[in-house]
């Protein structure tokens, strides 16, 4: 349960909010590369963070995020030409560079100066591994690029989806720390999806319905653990990181890739989720590669040329109540993302969290709310810089592991959830 | 097949305005919590935290010698002294509680914490344990808590004891 003023102050991202300051503290996706594919290509409106952007690549091969309207009479700059270093509006042709700097007011004198004083509100963009990254805080402020382990390794070995999700960031961020519902809602995929299916570990979440769980402090937000029994008194840890404000990665399993997420606020009501595979230590399979592409695993099949699921609110996620009743999809939804994304998107936009009823096993959401909320409130009254900004705490790997019964996880696999390039990842 | 028409008969009516038509109603708190310092590290905490309002949560903490000796075929029981000077026993805290939160410095208190978990396992009571790690090494705590909580948050942060039970509406 959280008091009606701490759901808002965790919720609310647009600018001028603690949470929304917390956010812009960090690196986070503003887009997939793949939506800015080649110089002079169309520009893409991005929403992020409740401000409305424009983001685009100028002939020069330089990517530019800014105001999405026009300096001039504020229309949409998505009209505009992206053409000869530079993006146009359609309107009266105004042109402004990647840095949002106006180059060129076409009603003014040959030589005049006006354009030097319009400038549109711009941040930084720049690709690093499938993605593009931004920055929308105060550039004396901005971290080193980040450092997660997935967009360093080379491009054989990782695959990349994005997906909208209609709901505010804080319930989806909760279902990834939130260890326990695996077991029920995506029962089903431990014995089909091909990105998961045949792991040893696999019998264990099977044999042990109700794990135990242990959450301990990460320099950049979170380690949960979850254990179940094994064989000759051991137990079987599946180990989640949570770095601050919205990165997870989900346990191994096997030698399949593993699999994380990065939700990032769109606005209140709704994230985008960007999700991948990748393999320490191996390209991707082409089988896995086209599964990902089919939407299995953690991914979701989108209506093409959009981010959108094809299961989505407008036609009850495809529910199949036959499947449901056969055990092949415990809720009756396919797919892992959208398994998550029915249930959070059916809680409402902003689910009021003043009603809810948390047990002890959701200690992992409640201790993560906590941070959150200390992190924006010490970044307000004394502009603290919060967990997760430096790069280092981006160096963490997920793990699964049989461990003795005494062994402390964090102790026993203190190199496993540590990042380290070439070196294989902890599972079973 | 029967397909949805109107509008809150399908997921589209995840909408804002679809949530004013929830059922509203006051939320009963739990049915009680009894919340249990197992060393003399923890005694000060969960004596702090007693201090603020709840609905039906009791605060206890583990005299010297509160394991009491077992019979063979029995459980421990345990005494309590409660943080408003009341003595009484594990066994009749449990009746009516629906969760066991242990707070703890160090090992100390491993002892107790195995009655308790015990206790519970016996009447299906749900068990938590908060490590207050405080700076220093934690192992040996949490290696006394982890085979009887069946959820274990490790800690740096005294203020998590009244964060996890204002979370459970203790």
């Amino acid at each position: 349960m959280l008091r009606r003023e701490l759901n808002e102050l965790l919720t609310q991202t647009g600018p001028g909010t603690p949470m929304g300051e917390l956010f812009r503290q960090y690196w986070i996706p503003a887009l997939l590369a793949e939506e800015l594919p080649e110089d002079d290509c169309a520009p893409v409106r991005v929403k992020i963070l409740s401000e409305r952007l424009i983001a685009f690549r100028d002939s020069h091969g330089r990517y530019g995020l800014m105001d999405e309207f026009c300096a001039h009479r504020g229309a949409s700059l998505w009209f505009g030409r992206n053409e000869e270093g530079g993006l146009r509006c359609s309107y009266h042709g105004w042109k402004y560079d990647v840095t949002g700097q106006c180059v060129e007011v076409p009603s003014e004198p040959e030589n005049s100066t006006f354009c030097a004083n319009v400038k549109l509100t711009s941040y930084p963009l720049v690709r690093i591994g499938d993605i593009l990254w931004t920055h929308l805080g105060d550039p004396a402020r901005r971290p080193e690029p980040p450092e997660y382990e997935f967009i360093h390794v080379s491009p054989e070995q990782v695959y990349t989806s994005k997906r909208w999700q209609e709901s505010n960031w804080l319930q989806a961020l909760e279902g990834g720390i939130d260890s326990s519902h695996v077991t029920w809602l995506h029962s089903g995929a431990l014995k089909s999806d091909p990105l998961f299916k045949g792991a040893r570990g696999n019998q264990y979440n099977v044999n042990d319905l109700k794990p135990f769980f242990e959450v301990a402090e990460a320099d950049g937000g979170l380690f949960v653990g979850a254990r179940r029994n094994a064989e000759d008194g051991n137990y079987y840890w599946r180990i989640t990181p949570w770095i601050m404000p919205s990165f997870t990665l989900v346990p191994p399993r096997g030698d399949h890739p593993v699999h994380g997420h990065f939700w990032v606020p769109i606005d209140d009501e709704n994230c985008w989720v960007y999700t991948w595979d990748y393999h320490p230590t191996r390209p991707l399979t082409g089988a896995e590669r086209s599964a990902m592409m089919a939407g299995f695993g953690v991914h979701s099949e989108n209506i093409p040329g959009t981010y959108r699921p094809v299961q989505n609110k407008d036609n009850d996620y495809l529910m199949d109540r036959e499947a449901q009743r056969r055990g092949e999809h415990y809720s009756g939804v396919k797919g892992i993302a959208i398994q998550d994304a029915s249930l959070q998107e059916s809680m409402g936009p902003v689910v009021d969290r003043t009603k809810e009823r948390l047990v002890p096993a959701d200690s992992g959401i409640i201790k993560a709310r906590q941070k959150l909320r200390k992190a924006a409130l010490a970044l307000r009254d004394a502009g603290t810089t919060p967990p997760g900004v430096d790069p280092a705490h981006h160096r963490v790997r997920s793990a699964a592991v049989v461990l003795p019964r005494e062994e402390s996880f964090l102790e026993a696999c203190a190199d496993a959830v540590r990042a380290t390039a070439g070196v294989p990842h902890a599972t079973i | 097949m029967s397909r949805p028409i109107l509008l809150n008969s399908c997921a589209r009516a995840a909408t804002a305005a679809e949530a004013r038509f929830r059922i509203d109603r006051p939320i009963a708190p739990s049915r009680g919590t009894r919340v249990v310092a197992l060393d003399r590290g923890a005694e000060a905490v969960v004596r702090d935290v007693a201090g603020h309002p709840w609905a039906t949560a009791r605060f206890f903490t583990c005299p010297p010698a509160a394991v009491l000796g077992r019979r063979d075929g029995d459980l421990a029981d345990v005494a309590l002294l409660g943080t408003d000077g009341t003595r009484s026993r594990l066994s009749d805290e449990l009746d009516g509680a629906d969760a066991a939160v242990m707070v703890a410095t160090s090992d100390d208190g491993a002892g107790a914490a195995r009655a308790i978990g015990d206790a519970c396992t016996m009447r299906a009571i749900m068990t938590a344990g908060l490590v207050l790690a405080g700076g220093h090494a934690a192992g040996a705590t949490v290696s006394a808590l982890r085979p009887h909580a069946r959820v274990l948050l490790v800690t740096y942060d005294e203020n998590d004891v009244s964060e996890i039970l204002t979370a459970l509406r203790a």
